[in-house]
């Protein structure tokens, strides 16, 4: 167990693992994972028991039975819930991940070259 | 009667520290630090004497208690809102202040005890001129107190009854011990900002200012750590929704101190050995306390869950410029430092132990920055736009998810580590069989559970950091030689590896299905079979609860829903938890239609394991303690 060799070839296997598997995650989950449930405390559809998020489920099962495209499913919700509906707003507004990494990227920076010689 | 007295000591209280501020001899500090304990005390006992005796002419027992809240939740309501839950602030403040005396005070000048006293006023200074939970009804409304008022010997009315606590509170006695752990964590951090101001207002660079901050940080992040793990397991164990962690707002303040707790313990080390980073730990060391203020005033000002809400009470305006009068002390108190902060040694070291810190406290303080801006970016957008956003657990999950599993792998090199560079040659040569056995384990987890590649990795850093500290730790224990705070560390870390391995199963693998069913009819889920028996009803003064009994194998648990009856909120649905280490079986009511039973079955893993590996990082203070003895 001591050997080099071993420990590449263990790291190669490990690597190919995942590209046996397809994603099996379905679009509905990923969606109900991504409404937020309007009278819950923050939870999504997908977390919350509430009637109201099984009526919500029902009608988003319907729109990808009838595969309606993702903008569009999005528009739906949008327009009668407004954009808090939807708990990943990074995909559509880019600055909500840009800011934080550019803030953080900074820091980072500045940081090292406080400490360097 | 009550109320009075409360209002009256509470003044007593104030007077009391103003002569405090002002006093400069030692006796005269001992006392009156030990008198204001006491009055705290006093207070404390007085407001709970009220909510035992139902004293509704009391606004805020009228509010959030009822004579038929049982003892535990009565005790434990003076903190279940939030003019109380100051009481118990003030209480735990004191209590340091004590203890800051005791332990931490080391030079006679008395600029420490003045600013500390200075936060102590801004804090009972709420409770007299701004809210006090001893404030007199003068206006009913149908059930409990309309408004009140904070004059003395008023004519008060007392309703015949009271509002009882939030639902969510009174049902389960972990809401009891919760709040006051995380509050002595978090108050506890009042001491290093004293510390570290103290020291360099009087520009005391002579004296190991750092080690003295960080000795007096160790015992609050304990407590934070132990109150947000005890926080966790509440939402789990009791709330029935399956999750234990969501990142909502009030989580991710409680986290952010946390977070820099936790580097200002490593950063700390860095400068006691090398001298270097002194500017960063002054940063760090008042930051903690500053984060706790903020995260106090975004959870209890209403600005998050709408900005309009701040109009609604001055908690936040008093607490937001309380904010800026402390950091601008704290700005001030730096500037006055800059030539000493210019001797800080640049790090000579990058893969030695400063340099490891270093990696560490980036990646520490950027996920506290993240967490930062993605809870209040919200805020600043409705501003703007007018709009409300939800930044929800995807952004979290996305962003500090990576950093976290960085961590691990940092922590894996603490084991053995110099001052100077780590040779990773050497250090491959000595970990091949380590490294190639938690592979193999990877390997064989990995294919079980058909992992993705964050969770393959997660198991790989998990299952080698708890590989190397653990075989670390055996081997040392046989010799007795587990004392002092690199082991405190060590005990950390191997509980962080076991809490990731159960998370990021948790994380991969959990599912859930609902079920129509009525009594006495069985379920298969996941493999098993589940005996739905027959319902049974349990009147209590405050609630009725429907218990399902559910059997599995052997075991019956209840699944129940409980329904207070001094409230318009819905019914809180108790989970019935099969558990092994490997997943939990939680089931929990959704409704009851007629003899239908609407049931949700969730298969939730690796819950044992986190729940094991933090209460392992919570033990971590016993190599500590040990360590003291000697």
């Amino acid at each position: 167990m001591k050997s080099k060799s071993l420990l590449v070839s263990l790291i190669v296997i490990l690597l190919l693992i995942p590209l046996l598997y397809e994603n099996d995650e379905s679009r509905f989950e990923k969606w109900s994972k991504n409404l937020l449930c309007p009278v819950c405390q923050g939870e999504t559809i997908y977390d919350s028991p509430s009637e109201y998020a099984d009526d919500m489920r029902l009608v988003l099962q319907d729109q990808i039975n009838n595969n309606l495209s993702d903008q569009d499913i999005y528009n739906y919700w949008v327009s009668r819930f407004g954009e808090r509906i939807i708990t990943n707003p990074q995909n559509k507004n880019f600055e909500i991940v840009i800011i934080p990494l550019f803030v953080s990227l900074l820091f980072v920076l500045y940081f090292l070259n406080r400490i360097k010689k | 009667m009550i109320s009075n007295s409360g209002i009256i000591l509470s003044w007593i209280c104030l007077l009391n520290l103003l002569f405090l501020l002002l006093s400069n001899n030692k006796f005269q500090i001992q006392l009156l630090v030990r008198l204001n304990l006491f009055f705290n005390f006093l207070l404390f006992c007085l407001l709970e004497i009220g909510l035992f005796l139902n004293d509704f002419s009391i606004s805020y027992i009228a509010n959030y208690s009822a004579t038929t809240t049982p003892p535990v939740y009565k005790f434990a309501s003076l903190w279940g809102s939030l003019d109380g839950s100051i009481l118990l602030w003030n209480l735990i403040l004191a209590l340091y202040f004590l203890i800051y005396l005791k332990y931490y005070k080391k030079s006679d000048a008395n600029v420490d005890v003045k600013i500390y006293t200075t936060i102590v006023i801004f804090f009972t200074s709420y409770t007299i001129f701004s809210s006090s939970p001893f404030a007199g009804c003068i206006e009913l409304s149908s059930i409990g107190c309309q408004s009140s008022t904070l004059i003395p010997f008023q004519d008060l009315l007392t309703s015949s009854q009271g509002r009882g606590p939030n639902p969510l509170l009174q049902n389960h006695p972990l809401m009891a011990i919760h709040p006051p752990i995380l509050y002595l964590g978090y108050i506890g951090l009042v001491l290093p900002f004293v510390i570290t101001t103290s020291y360099l207002f009087r520009k005391d660079t002579n004296s190991n200012w750092v080690k003295t901050a960080a000795d007096s940080t160790f015992y609050p992040w304990l407590f934070l750590t132990a109150g947000i793990t005890l926080g966790a397991a509440w939402s789990y164990e009791v709330l029935g929704w399956g999750g234990y962690w969501a990142w909502d707002p009030v989580e991710n303040v409680s986290f952010i101190p946390w977070l820099l707790a936790t580097a200002f313990l490593h950063s700390s080390k860095a400068q006691i050995s090398e001298s270097t980073l002194l500017n960063w730990n002054y940063f760090l060391g008042g930051l903690m306390f500053l984060s706790t203020i903020f995260g106090t005033f975004i959870t209890r000002s209403g600005v998050l869950i709408s900005v309009h809400a701040f109009s609604n009470g001055n908690i936040g305006v008093y607490l937001l410029s309380g904010l800026a009068v402390f950091t601008l002390f704290f700005v001030y108190t730096g500037s006055r430092n800059i030539e000493y902060f210019g001797t800080s040694k640049k790090l000579k070291n990058f893969f030695g132990r400063s340099g490891f810190f270093v990696a560490n406290n980036i990646l520490l303080f950027v996920s506290a920055l993240i967490i930062f801006i993605g809870t209040i970016y919200p805020i600043f957008y409705e501003t703007l736009y007018e709009r409300q956003l939800t930044i929800g657990r995807s952004f979290f999950d996305i962003l500090v998810g990576p950093i976290l599993l960085g961590l691990v792998f940092l922590m894996i090199f603490s084991v053995k580590l110099g001052i100077k560079n780590i040779n990773f040659n050497d250090w491959l040569q000595n970990n091949l069989l380590n490294l190639n056995v938690s592979l193999f384990i990877t390997i064989i987890i990995s294919l079980v559970y058909r992992l993705p590649y964050l969770g393959i990795f997660s198991i790989f850093g998990g299952t080698l950091l708890f590989l190397s500290g653990g075989i670390n730790l055996v081997t040392k224990i046989r010799k007795g030689a587990i004392k002092g705070s690199y082991w405190t560390g060590q005990l950390a870390h191997i509980g962080i590896a076991v809490f990731s391995i159960g998370l990021i199963l948790n994380v991969t693998q959990s599912y859930s299905t609902e079920y129509i069913v009525k009594e006495n009819n069985s379920i298969e889920f996941g493999g098993k079979t589940y005996k739905v028996n027959k319902a049974y009803d349990v009147s209590r003064d405050e609630k009725n609860v429907i218990n399902l009994p559910i059997t599995s194998d052997t075991k019956n648990k209840n699944a129940s829903l409980n329904i207070f009856k001094n409230s318009s909120q819905q019914a809180i649905s108790s989970p019935a938890i099969f558990r092994n280490i490997e997943f939990d079986t939680y089931v929990t009511i959704k409704f009851i239609d007629n003899e239908n039973f609407k049931l949700i079955f969730r298969r939730n893993y690796g819950i044992l394991i986190m729940w094991i590996g933090l209460a392992l990082s919570t033990m971590s203070f016993i190599p500590k303690i040990v360590k003291n003895e000697k």
